[in-house]
């Protein structure tokens, strides 16, 4: 294969599935993806790459075209570009995209790269207490100081929030104030929020090149769908929080869902039928990348995770990255029937995902801030990401490339993700899990309270055998002994040993005795009371003696052995000994 | 195999603009003997001409990225009544013939969309040369007609075979466009040693730069053949 240098350099990271078409390092492009859009401006077949550049972030705001490696225009813009989206706005022919740039309260519209048409967000609604404040300042009733002292108390008490020029004005030095307030006091006072997102929306059909509502977020927690041609707006929906990143999929006129992550670490999901979210997710950390594949949506958050969920907020899964996310962006190819998601991360890597496996990683020399994928100049898989250091890369995808899940994937092993087998649940099963649900309260104390019996009953036997020594094994401190019993013969006469041990360290134990209590219609015992000679710690001294059963009836009994001390009634120690049936007949 | 891709070929009829572009265009194609010449019947001078070994018939593949002006080439090379005004972008792929002093080209001239790229494997063995077009003027894509080159360089029916290649820098005329020499540079034509190769920059629109490839190429085969 002939391959040049470049090639070998940077064919490693990503299993030499793309060409490196261009890089330049010093674009001077500092931007993010929801700024980046590509389209066919020109009409000509040739898609352009369409940039709202940030500049410095106060100065330099430009609206960049790039055809190919070159910059083809670039326009100044007023303000900080929030979004940038190429969309069809009418049925004229050739049928161009016109560009849609928002920043701050207006949305800019662009045709053929000229200035077609401005949109600016309705105001809000003012504070009436504020606006008499000012009118008396108007007519020179108040002086600043006063002035000044007012608003603080609406500000602290009244619900409705304050305009940002009393908020200005509340953050002066007293020197400064008299100037503002001679500045200001004509004009009439507005309260104007901000565009903080913006997408695209097909009215009414699903062509590539169908006419789209603009759809914009805005920091008053509302998302606005606007007429594509009289900028009027069709709908307005509103959300708990501000919305930061924004996806919409559907057709207005038909059926559509707005997938908002909003700045309070939650995604909402809006369909057509309500103004309010009808899905909700909540997320444990903030998100910073929002992209949807078909019916699922994939989040990129703080922690570094990246977690799917269904459309209907369902977690499917949740896979730790190696370092935190700086952008996000789909990467979807029809003709290959390819769909991925590309995550830029801030160890200056790329790392393509099919649901959670790794299918590739590119490696980038500077941390990329801007992904977009899709169809640039004739080459339908092309990857453009701008760099931190506002560099330009485009790279395209091999025809012949292909994704494996499996490649370079760590994690779980596949047998793990093989579905059991699980049987179906019954009606008995079904029943008991419900009950358990309800009373689970009540069944755990019914059990705590059986435990604690049950271990004060074991305890009080326990006590009571120890006080009556009913245990083979004493473990008094003067004699401490251990007694075992073997019943050897098949009856009428049985040989019972007993095995006798003193447990003592050193000290030998004398005078014991051994006394054995039976029914006596049942057995005769040759000699129920024997004495025992002096224990020497450790050894074992077996006991024998002989019991007769007297009865035929196949009955046996209980033997009770008592070691006793002499000269004190109660025993060192007792044991039971089960008797066997007698398997023949006395004679007598 | 080639059978089934006869249904693509370009018909260059007065009533071909619009039909190529959209699926509905295969039915337009019933008669096989207009296939041949694309166009216009080969006449029986021409066949006889080849039977008595006057001119000898090259099989040539024309090979490059979409939109390089592979067509427009063709179109160029013949003659001036036999050419065509109107060129859209060719649909799978269309045979065209044309001469020069001695020899009678017939060309594949394949197209260049990515879909479509998967065919051109399927003609090389009956190629003896290829032209292979570059659009000097997309850089971008530069890197595209590499790697499409070194698949093509690589492939078995290629790669053992002393087949001549002419490149076409072409559209030369553009402004931004890049020179032959640097153009042979991002594609690293140095590295081919094993076969015949020769780059010339053209303006396929005017025609300038076509005739100094075509008789390098009808060099090349002469020497071939002897
Ligand atoms: N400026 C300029 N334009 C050219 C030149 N050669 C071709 N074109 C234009 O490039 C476009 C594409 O030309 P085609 O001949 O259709 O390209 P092709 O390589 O056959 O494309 P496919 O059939 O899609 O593979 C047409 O609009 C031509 O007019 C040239 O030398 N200079
Ligand atoms: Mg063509």
């Amino acid at each position: 294969m002939i391959s040049s240098p470049a090639e070998v350099k940077n064919g490693s990271g990503d299993g030499g599935r793309w060409l490196d078409a261009h890089y330049d390092p010093v674009a001077g492009l500092y931007t993010f993806s929801s700024c980046v859009d590509l389209a066919d401006l020109s009409g000509d077949g040739e898609s352009r790459l369409v940039v709202g550049d940030l500049g410095t972030g106060s100065s330099g705001m430009k609206l960049k075209v790039y055809r190919g490696t070159a910059l083809m225009s670039e326009s100044t813009l007023l303000d900080l570009p929030a979004g940038l989206v190429a969309f069809f706005m009418d049925l004229h022919e050739p049928r161009i995209p016109a560009v849609a740039v928002a920043s701050g309260p207006c949305i800019y519209v662009y045709k053929n790269l000229r200035p077609y048409f401005k949109f600016t967000l309705p105001g809000l609604e003012i504070n009436t207490l504020e606006q008499d404040v000012w009118q008396q300042v108007r007519e020179g009733q108040i002086d600043p100081m006063c002035l000044k002292e007012m608003l603080e108390s609406i500000r602290k008490k009244d619900a409705v929030p304050l305009s940002i020029r009393s908020l200005r004005f509340l953050s002066l030095e007293a020197d400064s104030m008299d100037d503002f307030v001679q500045l200001h006091k004509q004009q009439p006072i507005r309260r104007q929020t901000v565009i903080t997102c913006i997408g695209t929306l097909k009215k009414s059909t699903t062509d590539e090149d169908g006419v789209s509502c603009l759809v914009i977020g805005t920091e008053n927690s509302d998302i606005f769908v606007l007429d594509p041609e009289a900028f009027t707006i069709l709908s307005k929906m509103c959300l708990p929080a501000a919305p930061t990143l924004m996806d919409v999929t559907g057709q207005f006129d038909v059926e559509f869902r707005i997938t908002v992550a909003c700045r309070n670490g939650n995604i909402y999901i809006l369909r057509r039928e309500s103004n309010k979210p009808k899905y909700c997710i909540e997320l444990s950390s903030h998100p910073v990348g929002l992209v949807r594949i078909g019916k699922n949506v994939v989040v990129g958050c703080t922690d570094e995770s990246l977690q799917g969920f269904t459309q209907k907020g369902k977690k499917l899964w949740k896979i730790n990255l190696p370092a935190p996310v700086t952008t996000m962006a789909a990467m979807d190819l029809p003709t290959r029937g390819f769909q991925g998601v590309l995550v830029g991360l801030a160890n200056c890597e790329v790392h393509l995902y099919r649901d959670k496996n790794l299918l590739s990683t590119i490696k980038t020399p500077d941390t990329v801030t801007s992904i977009c994928f899709g169809r640039y100049g004739r080459e339908d898989g092309t990857l453009i990401m701008t760099t931190k250091g506002g560099g330009l890369m485009v790279k395209i995808l091999k025809r012949m490339a292909v994704f494996d899940d499996r490649e370079s994937a760590p994690g779980p092993p596949l047998a793990q993700s093989v579905r059991l087998n699980v049987p179906k649940k019954t009606k008995l099963y079904v029943d008991q899990t419900l009950r358990e649900r309800e009373n689970s309260l009540a069944m755990h104390r019914a059990f705590q309270m059986d435990l604690s019996r049950m271990r004060l009953a074991a305890a009080r036997a326990y006590v009571k055998a120890l006080e009556s020594s009913l245990t083979p094994v004493s473990s008094s401190l003067s004699e401490p002994l251990k007694m075992n019993a073997v019943v050897q013969g098949l009856g009428p006469s049985f040989k019972l040993t007993l095995n006798v041990q003193n447990t003592a360290a050193c000290r030998p134990v004398m005078n014991l005795t051994i006394s054995f209590l039976y029914d006596e219609n049942l057995y005769r015992m040759r000699n129920p009371f024997m004495r025992i000679p002096l224990l020497v710690p450790g050894l074992i001294y077996p006991v024998e003696t002989f019991v007769e059963c007297t009865s035929d009836k196949g009955i046996s009994d209980i033997i009770k052995v008592f070691v006793l001390h002499e000269g004190k009634s109660s025993p060192l120690l007792t044991a039971h000994i089960n008797m066997p049936i007698s398997e023949g007949v006395a004679f007598s | 195999m080639k059978h089934r891709f006869n249904s693509f070929i370009n018909e260059r009829s007065e009533d071909c603009v619009k039909c190529t572009i959209g699926a509905g265009y295969y039915s337009a194609v019933t008669d096989s003997a207009r296939l041949m010449v694309a166009g216009q019947p080969m006449g029986l001078f021409d066949k006889l001409v080849g039977w008595l070994g006057l001119k000898k018939e090259v099989n040539v593949l024309c090979l490059g990225l979409d939109n390089s002006g592979k067509t427009t080439i063709i179109n160029r090379l013949k003659p001036s009544n036999a050419q065509v005004q109107d060129i859209v972008p060719t649909i799978g792929f269309s045979i065209e013939k044309f001469k020069t002093s001695s020899l009678s080209f017939t060309v594949f001239d394949m197209s260049g969309q990515g879909r479509y790229r998967n065919l051109w494997e399927h003609y090389y063995k009956d190629g003896q040369a290829i032209i292979f077009v570059i659009d000097s003027a997309d850089q971008l894509r530069m890197v595209v007609a590499k790697e499409e080159l070194e698949t093509l360089l690589n492939h078995p029916d290629i790669k053992h075979r002393r087949i001549p290649i002419l490149f076409f820098a072409n559209k030369m005329d553009v402004r931004d466009a890049l020179s032959s020499v640097r153009v042979s540079q991002l594609l690293c034509l140095d590295n081919i040693k094993d076969k015949p190769w020769h780059i010339c920059a053209t303006d396929a629109l005017k025609g300038d730069g076509l005739q100094d490839g075509v008789e390098w190429l009808q060099d090349q085969i002469k020497t071939m053949r002897t």
